[in-house]
Parts: C-alpha cells; structure tokens; sequence
C-alpha cells in the first residue's frame, strides 16, 4: 500500500492543477468558495428529498420536487473537481489524514445508497402527491443519505484540525 | 473607544477563552462544523425556493415552498447561534476586516430579497397557475447570486484578517 499512496503523491504534486493552487496567490479561496457553494446545492437539495422522504415536508410532491435533483448532482460535480484541487495542491493533508479517509468512507457509503435508491426504490416514488407517505426503504435511504452527507460536511471541516499525522489513528 | 481594551476584554472571557482553546472537539471543530450545516440549510432551502421560481420543477406549486421555510430558518439560528461563537472566539479576527462587515450585509440583503419573493411570488394563490413575472425571476436570480457572494465573501475572511487577536495590534 505504501508504495502505491507515495506514488500517487508524488503524481498528484506534480500535476498543473498542484502547481496553479499553491504558485496562485487565489486560486485555494475560490476554489473553496466554489467548494461551499457546492455543498450548499447538493447539501441543500438532496438533503430536503431525503426530509421529504423520510416524512418530514410532507406537502411537497416527491416525484415533482425531484426534477430539482440535477441541480444536487451539479452541486457534486464542482465539489468533486474543487476536491480535486485541493487533493492534488496538498496531498499530504489528505492522504494521510483520518478525517479525510472518514469522509470518503461516507461518500462511498452515500454513492452505494444513491445506486441501490435509482435501481429498486425511486420507481415506487414518483408517483408520492402531497400529504403522501413514501414507501419504508425510501425513508431508509433518505435516513442514510441525509447521515452521510452530514458526515461528509463534518469530516470536511474537521480536516484541518486533524492534521497527520495523528495518534489515536490506528489505521494511519 | 477603546477597541484594543474591548478586544481583548472579550477575547479573555470564559466563553471566548473555550471556544478557542478548549483542548475538545467539542468547542471550535464542533462549531465551525455546524456553521456548514446550518449554512447548507439556509443556503440549500433558499436555492431550491429559487429555482422553483425560476421555473425548474415546474409541477412544485409555488405556495407549497412556505414549508422550505422551518427548515430555511433552522438553517438560520444555527448560524446565528454559532457565528456569535465564532465571533466571541476571535472579535478582534473578524472585526478588524471591513470583508466581514460585508459579508453580514450580503446576509442581510439575501435575507431581505427572500422574505420580498415570500411575500410577492409565494403567498399570491391567484398567481399559482401563471407563469412567474420576469420580475419575481430577476428577485430569485438576485438571491442566488447574493447568497453566493455571502458565502464566497465568508470563505476569504480565512485569507484576508489583518489582526488575529488583540495582542497583534501595536
């Protein structure tokens, strides 16, 4: 593994993108500005269906609220290409770095939700009007969902203060 | 006044002395973390309400985004309740940049454009089935773009501070 992690480091730094985040004086504010922005669009929306879905908001049609859903998964797409910068600026903040790891292991948890959500639950909520309850294992995956995402935003914040390398960290 | 007596009057207080040196995760990580959520919240709901205005999910009737709001609101004393901690920790930090007074004004304006579009777009019933004015549309386009600039102008105050704490001064 380690000989693997020490490459992968060594690309990452020598990348453009490494080089642009640390030799422009602004190039690490935006791209967190456009990180927060990011969060607040997929935070904001995914995360009122996952109320909506798990009975809270109960006047909001389900099926007609998830057209706004595009715009959640815009919010991740700039958060994974933001993330990317920040990865490939600093690696050894994050490669090594518990929170980091943590936080990947949410959105890992949180992909597989959204896969198994699109192949066995979403068809049976369409059709949810208001007032309407969603079926079980839609409240489910709205519960898991809306846990992660609050994981990932927490693990996000708390990188910096668990800077490696770090003691308690048996895995690291 | 005496800023630099009330700066480090404050910054010498209990709470202003937990916040930023209590050796928990409870007191800044903790802080600063549901600044993010409750800023998802404010900032998620007030986007939704807004696209919905614009004219995505067309099939959302617009009276029915009043119920965003307990949630836009939550969202909003959270960050109130935790900005002032935020503040308390590092008075000196925050009011010694005139981006911070920025930010606020930004927060106060996005506000301010919200509580317009409640009251002109969502509460109309007669308006429900028409389509929304160019006017209510500029409304919500202004307040995607204020929130943005509220949020950006939040992230650089990391990078901008002139004085941390007030023994920086002199």
């Amino acid at each position: 593994m380690e000989p693997f992690v020490e490459s992968l480091q060594i690309w990452l730094t020598s990348t453009p993108i490494s080089r642009v985040m640390n030799d422009t004086l602004w190039a690490w504010p935006l791209s967190e500005s456009f990180h927060f922005i990011g969060l607040c669009l997929l935070f904001g929306i995914v995360g009122l269906f996952d109320l909506r879905m798990m009975g809270f908001l109960k006047r909001l049609p389900l099926g007609a609220f998830h057209r706004l859903i595009p715009w959640g998964i815009l919010g991740y797409g700039i958060n994974v290409m933001t993330g990317f910068t920040f990865l490939s600026g600093a690696p050894d903040q994050y490669i090594h770095n518990p929170a980091f790891h943590i936080k990947m292991l949410f959105m890992t948890i949180a992909g597989l939700n959204v896969a198994v959500f699109y192949w066995l639950t979403y068809q049976h909520i369409v059709a949810v009007g208001p007032g309407q309850d969603a079926p079980p294992r839609a409240r489910m995956a709205g519960v898991v969902s809306l846990v992660c995402w609050t994981g990932v935003i927490v693990c996000g914040r708390l990188l910096t203060f668990y800077r490696p390398p770090f003691h308690w960290c048996f895995w690291c | 006044m005496d800023w630099k007596a009330f700066f480090s009057g404050v910054e010498s207080s209990w709470l202003s002395v937990w916040v930023r040196e209590a050796p928990t995760m409870l007191a800044f990580p903790t802080i600063i973390a549901l600044h993010a959520i409750g800023m998802g919240l404010l900032v998620g709901a007030n986007i939704a309400m807004d696209l919905r205005v614009l004219g995505f999910a067309p099939r959302v009737p617009l009276a029915v985004l009043e119920t965003l709001f307990p949630v836009l609101w939550f969202g909003f004393w959270l960050n109130a309740a935790s900005g002032v901690l935020l503040l308390l920790a590092y008075p000196t930090k925050a009011l010694t940049n005139p981006l911070f007074y920025a930010k606020l004004a930004l927060i106060g304006l996005a506000l301010a454009v919200t509580l317009v579009i409640r009251k002109r777009i969502l509460n109309k019933p007669q308006l429900e089935d028409t389509p929304v004015s160019a006017r209510g549309k500029l409304l919500a386009g202004a307040s995607l773009a204020l929130w943005a600039a509220a949020i950006s102008a939040g992230r650089v105050l990391a990078y901008t501070y002139t004085h941390l704490t007030a023994s920086d001064f002199w």
